[in-house]
């Protein structure tokens, strides 16, 4: 990208534009350090992306990027390129924990969580195992057991089963929410309306639980995420469509965070983002069930179907 | 960007500062329905603020002679508005650059400082919140942009996060 036209002269330090939870502001009246930008896995794609860590607490935040062709900041007496606005929202460390979980699951045994949570390419991953209730997230997605003659450690081992009651469970509150904020819902609407000029239906039960299914598959894998859509029973994929996929279907864009990367320090990634080759499966049953409106996390973020707005 | 330092790099940690999220001083922002390929101080008191006008539906403005459209955009409840940006210069290595990180006074609080053996010192950086906002302008090219504006979208963002990520209930 373009964006980052900072050696000019005159140039100044890039200034980021973020928004983050409020009571993060109350908490670091009490701290002195201990809240950092670390990067981690994408539990999705296995690729790398950036997280706010608050070992004080401790807790987790993932970072999302809002950025659109055509933008720009005006921050006080200063000109920011690139328009782009980072989102610090708090995260479900399980989702991470799983991706952990699922890979060491091919050993087939049960292991301490130490020898479960370990990455070459992501060290900071031990920040993880400082993450309060641990025990009990894991609960929903792993067998335990415990040796106490050897030691009192517990043993973790990876279920399926548990795993997609449990991403049942997420689906159906995403659902709940995506019902009760109607912003979301009507604004998903009213840009349905707005763009392809289609009669704007009435929103489905099955819209929804598709949708809910789409938010939840960017933080899985893919294999889980089609798992997770024949244990809810979604309508199938559309027999496999050829490439190239239609535009309406394009509806993730890389990842932005790994992309867009304001830290400079992921650099490899950039050469090996991925292509925008495979689709969810929910990504193909949302192509299906409705055409226009249905949109993964990221495009909430990206920067694909803009306004054509002329350069000035 | 260039790659470096192989594996090391992902080591890496840019540091926050907490006392700079205290109470950075409230600032006006701007977001523009263009790109401006730099990054640089510009006198945007001179030209552009003092030309903003009330117009029947919404601000008014132009920018290079274009004729721009605006509204205020509150940030969602719940959040609030930073800018940061990063510490410039080397930073030091080793244990006395820890605790000067420290800054000021109450060292009783070092409790709840992250054991300085955590860090990979030689690769962090620092990072700071040097204004803070609870509104920004948005602006768009003749219009005011609409509710379907993308960034209004986004904006409902960490409140579907929030769903997505509750803890859910167990049997």
């Amino acid at each position: 990208m373009a964006t980052g036209v900072d050696c000019g002269e005159g140039a100044s330090a890039r200034q980021h534009v973020f928004l983050v939870p409020e009571y993060l502001k109350d908490a670091s009246k009490k701290m002195k350090s201990g809240l950092m930008f670390v990067k981690l896995v994408n539990p999705c794609s296995g690729e790398g992306a950036i997280y706010l860590f608050n070992v004080c607490l401790p807790q987790l935040f993932e970072i999302k990027v809002f950025k659109e062709k055509n933008h720009s900041w005006f921050i006080n007496e200063s000109v920011q390129s690139g328009g782009l606005l980072h989102f610090a929202t708090p995260m479900d460390p399980l989702f991470l924990l799983l991706h952990y979980l699922i890979k060491a699951d091919r050993e087939g045994k049960f292991q301490p969580l130490e020898q479960v949570v370990m990455d070459d390419m992501f060290p900071n991953c031990i920040l993880l195992l400082k993450l309060p209730e641990l025990e009990k997230l894991l609960r929903h997605v792993t067998e335990e057991k415990v040796n106490p003659e050897i030691d009192k450690k517990k043993y973790y081992k990876y279920s399926k089963e548990k795993t997609l009651k449990w991403l049942e469970k997420k689906v159906n509150q995403t659902m709940a929410a995506l019902k009760t904020n109607n912003v979301n819902v009507g604004a998903r609407v009213q840009s349905t309306a707005f763009f392809s000029g289609d009669p704007v239906s009435s929103d489905k039960e099955e819209d929804y639980i598709c949708y809910a299914h789409g938010l939840i598959s960017d933080y899985i894998p893919k294999e889980l995420s089609d798992d997770l859509s024949k244990y809810l029973k979604l309508p199938e994929p559309p027999a496999s469509v050829p490439n190239p996929p239609s535009k309406k279907v394009k509806l993730s864009d890389e990842p932005v965070e790994a992309k867009e990367d304001y830290t400079k320090f992921n650099t490899k990634d950039l050469k090996t983002v991925k292509k925008n080759s495979k689709m969810t499966a929910a990504q193909k049953a949302l192509a299906k069930v409705d055409k226009s409106g249905m949109k993964s996390i990221d495009s909430f973020f990206g920067a694909k179907h803009v306004k054509k707005i002329g350069k000035i | 960007m260039e790659s470096s330092d192989g594996e090391a790099v992902d080591k890496r940690r840019v540091h926050l500062r907490p006392v700079t999220l205290r109470d950075p001083a409230l600032i006006l922002l701007h977001l523009m329905p263009c790109e401006v390929l730099v990054n640089r101080p510009a006198p945007v008191g001179l030209f552009f603020t003092p030309a903003i006008r009330q117009g029947p539906d919404g601000l008014e403005v132009s920018f290079r002679g274009r004729s721009l459209r605006g509204e205020e955009v509150v940030v969602p409840p719940g959040l609030v508005g930073y800018v940061m940006t990063e510490e410039k210069g080397e930073v030091l290595l080793g244990k006395q650059d820890f605790s000067e990180g420290l800054e000021d006074d109450e060292q009783e609080e070092r409790e709840l400082v992250e054991p300085p053996e955590a860090l990979e010192r030689d690769f962090d950086r620092f990072i700071g919140a040097t204004a803070s906002f609870s509104s920004f302008t948005l602006w768009g090219l003749e219009t005011i942009p609409g509710p379907d504006a993308k960034v209004r979208g986004a904006l409902t963002w960490p409140s579907l996060a929030a769903a997505i990520h509750a803890q859910v209930p167990e049997d």
